[in-house]
């Protein structure tokens, strides 16, 4: 799989269960962790979590020195890995194209058995 | 249920079934028909404006499974814009080409990248393609169309046109491109 969700996923020799339903309906939200055709190699697949949908308003990069911000466009979504320090994602190739993604990774099969929920918890603001 | 299984009826029902995955998985995998709507690829498919009549035309996956597509090609992609939706467009230029692009495009000359493809229709004024949004990923290609089958009078095979005055083969440096222009 490569190092780029490397605390959620090991590098080499993970199973990952996946189902294609949740992508057809459009049922796919935020931090939804999906195995996607890699738009710079039609061969390959990644997997990525969501981290925009249509019409979000997002930071390409923070760690730059100018950050840019860009509105994702419409039927697309913003992939990262979970490994920004070294993740290929969005940050390089810009919003992925919906129909790209091929499934919704729901569970992680070995070397040990678990769900994969999604990761985003709402931030409550101090008051 | 044994019963149910040594009738020969049954049987025969039984082994007819077994054909339905075949089935599925050749629509699905290797040829299929579509209708075209819309007047993108005029003169191509739909000659006529009549909105009442569809061309029918024949998809080989097979193909794009195996990645064999060439510039000129005939294929169906799905949307970048719209996911449900699947477009017809012909493939101008593959990655590492430069196309003078058409006026809804901000930039004059694109550089295709790595893995994408720059998509037109064959009527220009009609077509919302890669003019309006830009080069896509290759993985949105979906079938190549091959042939016409409806109406018998065009059946046979899509024409492939290439666009040579407009695209710089294999060129992916601005500045050679901008000294030929």
């Amino acid at each position: 799989m490569g190092p780029s969700m490397l605390p959620t996923f090991n590098e080499i020799g993970d199973v990952v269960a996946q189902e294609h339903i949740s992508p057809r309906l459009g049922l796919l939200e935020i931090g939804d962790v999906v195995v996607c055709v890699s738009p710079t190699t039609p061969g390959r697949s990644v997997c990525k979590r969501i981290l925009g949908m249509p019409g979000d308003y997002i930071c390409v990069d923070p760690t730059e020195r100018n950050r840019r911000y860009l509105t994702v466009p419409r039927g697309h979504v913003w992939l990262q890995g979970d490994n920004m320090s070294n993740s290929t994602d969005s940050r390089s190739y810009g919003p992925v194209p919906y129909a790209l993604i091929r499934g919704r990774v729901f569970a992680k099969l070995w070397p040990e058995l678990r769900w994969i929920k999604n990761g985003m918890a709402p931030i409550s603001e101090p008051k | 249920m044994s019963k149910f299984f040594h009738n020969p009826k049954a049987q025969y029902i039984l082994r007819k079934l077994g054909w339905v995955p075949v089935f599925a998985f050749f629509v699905d995998h290797v040829y299929s028909v579509a209708s075209v709507n819309g007047r993108s690829m005029q003169p191509t498919f739909n000659p006529d404006s009549n909105k009442l009549r569809h061309d029918i035309v024949l998809l080989n996956r097979w193909a794009i499974a195996w990645r064999k597509y060439e510039i000129g090609d005939v294929v169906t992609l799905w949307s970048p814009f719209d996911p449900d939706l699947l477009i017809t467009k012909r493939i101008i230029a593959l990655e590492g080409d430069t196309v003078i692009t058409l006026p809804p495009y901000p930039d004059k000359l694109v550089n295709v990248p790595k893995g994408y493809c720059w998509v037109e229709g064959d009527e220009n004024f009609h077509s919302k393609d890669s003019n309006s949004f830009g080069p896509v990923p290759l993985g949105l290609i979906n079938a190549k169309v091959t042939h016409i089958i409806w109406p018998l009078s065009r059946f046979g095979k899509v024409p492939i046109i290439t666009r040579p005055g407009r695209v710089f083969y294999g060129v992916s440096n601005f500045s050679v491109v901008g000294n030929i222009v």
